[in-house]
């Protein structure tokens, strides 16, 4: 049974040490701990980014060898996908601010949530070892296709089996999230009155849970192949390599949703918190995650369209891909829409929100480029399909995790940080984010193929460009973050509500008590988007 | 003020909470085994003759009995709720008994079942093995993979139950508060429910 | 949050009388398989249909499905539908390749 707790301490004061952190069962706590887990991660994975880019900003060796540069690439995929950004958002926030948003004091098995932390942390430390043992991490590409994953000598299997750790660990966040949802509502929400974030976090959580298996189970197949080696995806033993993309796909397309699905959850949030008015079309937003959840899971032959599927299928994977845009479009419409008329205070989540709409939009329309079968043909394995994934998960994914962190900076911690400089950080990522990834579509349009060392020197000039850009990206990264970390220390103290928001989770204090709430939280009349003027 | 506590606290005990979760996690067991499936499928439908060949290879009176026991097993398991609800304990511990000697019976036809073939030489890496034609390889390596997941599944299991036991002993687990033996069970009818499928698709397609 | 200080017995008999039903799909399924060797495409389809009606009766009695709220039956055949729609997507490539 619930004991009462005190509400006069926040939940950094109630305990302190190392252990009362590492073995918390509250859920702001993991979330932090994600938090600084997720972001070194995101550090190192942007370091050898920063690599790859020094390297292809001239024709030629560099500053790598060729062995090096796939291992780097390799690397920044498995970090930045499996470390980073299916992690990220749902990890982070929804485990800090779902029971919040909820009115609820925890998660529906806070140990299973501390176990899903320390899964992740195993996880991390096998994808690191990699580095250190044996002949060096992976040179596959993060999606580890066979045969070449099975033939080569470097580090597949620790690198598959960090890939492993990590599923479990996501699948058992997503299960917990499912669960606090349908069980833990304060009462009289009903899934209908629920926030936006957490009706995302649902759809995402029912992905986790369901297109996880299927990689783990694919995985083991590759470390058994390793052990073994039957065959199972050679095709000089009987064995089909193409199975092998069907099922890594069928996981790792709908993971792409796991990405954004959150996002767009967060953006629902800002909008509305920032242009003070009810947010249009809430059932709209809410199914729209769902329906985006179901037909994600269908679409995954795009990824295959030149790996020799059979015509038929490509055909129906390209139909069936076009229809994913229709409710992502919905929810697009439905934020422009919420702007208008709206009585908006222009703060850094909000910038951060309208890149996200902006930068989201371009690789979403770049995606139906590629789900058209004859289009995809030509520019299948170009840059452009780096470009597209980078505007969608970085411009989209990362930009939103950004202005989530600046929305819900003063809940957490209590203090605001210097908004000037958080603007000029914007304002630096924003554009060289545009100027690092918009050259790469060209240089896809003309034919530069993805993951090659080397170049023609026609494609020398974007190259620059696109490196430069990679720089003043990071100076904005660094500005960004050297706000914060400041902030974090000696901003400005605020009360529970600085941005005038209606949404629970600034009914409480800032920091939160350990309970979550001082006072019952009330749910706001007429929906939880519900601006009154 | 200064204390507050939620009527919807996560730390209040929930029944119907642990039964979900239960749930949900045997949906990712199925995925689990789902993923194996549209493998063993599709090779199938590429080496239809080499499956049905190699399929012969397989005992399917031993396969019977195991079902057989599983199934059973399943019975006693779900007979034990019944009992525990109704408040008979020792026939519940009786009962959870039984289904640990069906799984242990299971797990003992299937090792005998494998030595034969790795007796026999079937196994990756061992000689006649090594001669099968590409398809019955296939079928063979699906097969241990399939059979193999699954013994460890009923490893588990009867491990997972083993606990259930002691704490019903305790008194722990009663009938007013029976979700971990119900999970128990729950989880012991999905090794049940995979069997029924691995069954006739390794040993009965002749 | 109804039905949860209520919870539905299971009477023994209804148990056995499961366990009765499995045991003549079983018995079926291994007879189709032995004495119909000839009918390959057919002799699947019984097995996977005499498998699925198995694996309803144990998932709706044994595991209670048919006493639980709905949301467990309507997750549980979602799951079910979807898993099916991987599988015969993947299948549709191989066929008509």
């Amino acid at each position: 049974m619930a004991t009462a707790i005190s509400t006069e301490k926040n939940f950094f004061e109630i305990k302190k040490g190392i252990a009362s952190w590492l073995f918390t069962l509250d859920h702001k706590r993991i979330g932090l701990m994600y938090f600084y887990a997720i972001i070194s991660f995101f550090l190192v994975g942007v370091i050898l980014g920063l690599l790859m880019r020094l390297e292809l900003i001239a024709p030629g060796e560099t500053i790598v060898k060729p062995t090096t540069y796939n291992q780097i690439f390799t690397l920044h995929g498995v970090i930045m996908i499996f470390l980073f950004i299916i992690p990220s958002i749902p990890a982070i926030f929804g485990n800090f601010f779902l029971p919040i948003m909820l009115g609820t004091d925890d998660v529906a098995f806070p140990r299973l949530n501390l176990l899903s932390w320390w899964l992740y942390v195993g996880g991390a430390v096998f994808a690191l070892l990699t580095l250190v043992v044996g002949d060096g991490p992976a040179d596959t590409g993060w999606t580890f296709y066979a045969p070449y994953s099975v033939q080569t000598g470097t580090n597949v299997t620790l690198s598959v089996l960090a890939a492993f750790i990590l599923g479990f660990s996501s699948i058992l966040t997503g299960l917990n999230f499912i669960v606090t949802i349908h069980r833990l509502r304060a009462p009289g929400m009903t899934f209908n009155k629920m926030p936006l974030f957490a009706w995302s976090l649902y759809a995402t959580s029912w992905i986790q849970l369901l297109a996880t298996p299927i990689i783990g189970i694919t995985l083991l197949m590759i470390v058994a192949e390793r052990v073994f080696g039957i065959g199972l995806f050679d095709p000089s033993i009987g064995g089909d390599p193409i199975l092998y993309q069907h099922l890594f796909w069928i996981y790792s397309h709908p993971a792409v949703y796991i990405m954004a699905l959150p996002a767009m959850g967060i953006i629902s949030e800002l909008i509305p918190s920032f242009a003070k008015r009810t947010i249009f079309g809430y059932k709209a937003i809410a199914y729209s995650s769902m329906a985006i959840a179901f037909v994600g899971y269908f679409v995954w032959g795009h990824h295959m369209f030149t790996s020799g599927m059979s015509g038929t299928a490509r055909v129906i994977f390209s139909i069936l891909t076009f229809i994913v845009a229709i409710p992502t479009a919905v929810k697009v419409f439905n934020w422009v829409a919420t702007l208008y008329k709206g009585s908006i205070d222009v703060q850094t989540p909000l910038l951060y929100a309208l890149a996200f709409i902006f930068q989201f939009l371009i690789g979403g329309l770049s995606g139906l480029v590629l789900a058209a079968l004859a289009a995809d043909i030509h520019v299948h394995d170009t840059y452009f399909v780096v470009g597209h994934f980078h505007y969608v998960m970085f411009g989209g994914t990362g930009f939103a995790m950004f202005g989530a962190l600046h929305y819900w900076f003063p809940k957490i911690w209590g203090r605001m940080y210097n908004k000037r400089t958080a603007n000029i950080g914007f304002a630096l990522l924003t554009v060289g984010f545009n100027f690092l990834y918009f050259p790469m579509m060209i240089l896809g349009l003309m034919g530069m193929p993805r993951r090659y060392y080397d170049y023609l020197p026609r494609f020398t000039d974007l190259n620059v460009i696109s490196t430069v850009g990679s720089w003043i990206l990071a100076i904005g990264l660094i500005i960004m973050l050297w706000n914060l970390i400041r902030a974090k220390k000696t901003g400005e103290k605020v009360g529970r509500n600085p941005w005038g928001s209606i949404s629970m989770e600034w009914q409480t204090k800032s920091p939160p008590p350990l309970e979550n709430f001082d006072k019952l939280p009330e749910l706001n009349e007429g929906g939880p988007y519900h601006y009154k003027h | 003020m200064g204390h507050l506590v939620l009527p919807n606290s996560g730390h209040n005990r929930d029944p119907e909470a642990n039964k979900m979760g239960m749930w949900l996690f045997l949906f990712t067991e199925l995925l689990l085994f789902g993923g194996l499936f549209i493998v063993y499928f599709v090779y199938r439908s590429m080496n239809s003759d080499a499956f049905l060949h190699a399929s012969y290879e397989l005992d399917v009176i031993i396969g019977t009995i195991n079902t057989v026991i599983l199934i059973t097993s399943s019975m006693t398991i779900a007979m034990s709720i019944t009992a525990l609800q109704k408040g008979n304990k020792k026939l519940a511990m009786y009962l959870l008994w039984a289904t640990q000697a069906f799984a242990l019976a299971f797990l003992v036809n299937k090792y005998f079942e494998w030595g034969i073939k790795i007796e026999h030489g079937i196994f990756p890496g061992l000689d006649h093995y090594n001669h099968m034609p590409s398809g019955e390889k296939l079928f063979f390596f699906l097969y241990y993979f399939m059979t193999g997941l699954h013994a460890l599944h009923i490893i588990v299991g009867g491990i997972f139950i083993g606990v259930v036991m002691k704490k019903v002993q305790k008194g722990e687990v009663t009938g007013e508060r029976i979700s971990l033996l119900e999970n128990s069970g729950l989880y012991w009818h999905l090794v049940d429910l995979i069997w029924i499928y691995l069954f006739p698709l390794f040993y009965l397609i002749h | 949050m109804k039905d949860d200080n209520h919870p539905h017995i299971v009477n023994y008999k209804e148990h056995f009388g499961t366990w009765i039903g499995l045991m003549i799909l079983t018995v079926m399924t291994v007879v189709v398989s032995v004495t119909n060797a000839n009918l390959q495409m057919l002799t699947v389809l019984t097995a996977l249909t005499i498998a699925t009606t198995k694996a309803v009766l144990v998932a709706y009695y044994y595991m209670h499905l048919k006493f639980d709220q709905k949301i467990y039956r309507i997750m549980l055949w979602v799951v079910m539908g979807l898993f099916v729609s991987f599988m015969i997507l993947t299948i549709i490539d191989y066929i008509t390749r």
